[in-house]
């Protein structure tokens, strides 16, 4: 009975992670966040532009 | 975002509609790039903000622009009527100075006035103007909805005309000149693509209006393509020349207060030797006869 209830905690904490990543955070900037962890960050330029030629 | 390479670099574009706040954006650090207009740039380094011209946007691709139905057929008969402009600090500007003073005019005789960039059309229709000038595709709008016509185009006023360059500001020069570099590159590489042949140009104008600038395709077609050299891609190097001349007209003009060296405001070493860019390109696949996808 212990060992159901913690996996059903387990599993209930997984989805609701699961959700609060594609619902708040994205998908994009969670794995930027690992990246960096790890210490690959990617070097990123912000360029601004008028839509003209 | 594009993911540019494999090396893990990231090109994040930022889509403005006016010059003011990019140049905000630029200087309070929330951009380290950005296209902006020469004369700005030059104003911008005058102003102590730690920026470098690197490359150029294009060259030509502005066009002075009037009612269809206007009487105006050259450029005396602008005298006493009302030209919208991008911006002070744009070449544009400069070239409205430059005409008028090879027409014999008075630096007053044409009003000119501020307008955003994607406001000159409405601006034209609604009569609040009687001429506009400005970059593609703005000035090619009201000639495909049928009430402007182009009185001049730059490539018949001032050839090679510069318009947008691009700055980076220095610290990003100092830490990150591999992906100025390949920014750059990528750049060049776009510009000889594009100038290849009319079939890049199309596919260029379906993807950039679809998926890039949300514009219309069928815009950036015309645009892109009548006439073919109304803007063009290469020769992007900024040089000494075109840079010495715009710079005698801001300060006749009044924009600029004192003349700046062209190594204060220009970094040429992100100008890469022809030899060295790999121009390999990755090709879209072409659709055969009786493909029912195209």
């Amino acid at each position: 009975m212990k060992l159901k209830v913690l996996i059903g905690a387990l599993v209930w904490t997984l989805l609701v992670s699961l959700a609060h990543v594609q619902l708040n955070v994205g998908w994009v900037t969670l794995t930027e966040v690992v990246r960096e962890w790890f210490g690959r960050k990617r070097a990123v330029l912000e360029i601004g532009y008028l839509p003209v030629t | 975002m594009t993911t540019h390479s494999e090396t893990g670099s990231v090109f994040q574009s930022r889509k403005f509609t006016d010059f003011a706040p990019i140049k905000e954006s630029l200087i309070s650090r929330r951009l380290n790039a950005s296209f902006i207009l020469a004369p700005l740039a030059m104003k911008l380094v005058e102003d102590g903000v730690p920026i470098r011209i690197v490359y150029l946007g294009h060259r030509d691709g502005t066009a002075l622009m009037v009612g269809k139905d206007s009487l105006i057929r050259e450029f005396p008969d602008l005298r006493g009527k009302t030209v919208a402009i991008p911006n002070r600090f744009s070449n544009q500007n400069l070239l409205m100075h430059r005409m008028m003073k090879r027409w014999g005019m008075a630096p007053d005789s044409i009003t000119l006035i501020e307008v955003p960039p994607p406001e000159h059309p409405t601006a034209l229709r609604a009569g609040s103007v009687d001429g506009y000038i400005v970059g593609e595709p703005f000035a090619a709008l009201s000639e495909v909805k049928g009430f402007g016509r182009p009185l001049y185009y730059t490539k018949d006023m001032w050839p090679n005309f510069i318009s947008c360059v691009l700055v980076v500001r220095k610290e990003t020069i100092d830490e990150e000149r591999a992906l100025v570099q390949e920014l750059v590159d990528g750049i060049a590489k776009s510009g000889k693509w594009l100038d290849q042949n009319l079939e890049h140009r199309m596919d260029a104008a379906q993807i950039v209006g679809k998926h890039v600038n949300f514009q219309d395709p069928e815009l950036l077609k015309f645009v892109l393509s009548k006439p073919p050299d109304r803007v063009k891609y290469s020769n992007l190097g900024p040089l000494r020349a075109d840079f010495d001349e715009i710079m005698e007209l801001a300060l006749e003009v009044g924009v600029l207060k004192r003349r700046l060296e062209f190594e204060e405001y220009v970094d040429t070493s992100f100008v890469a030797p022809v030899e060295r860019i790999d121009w390999g390109f990755d090709e879209l696949p072409r659709p055969t006869a009786g493909d029912p996808g195209q």
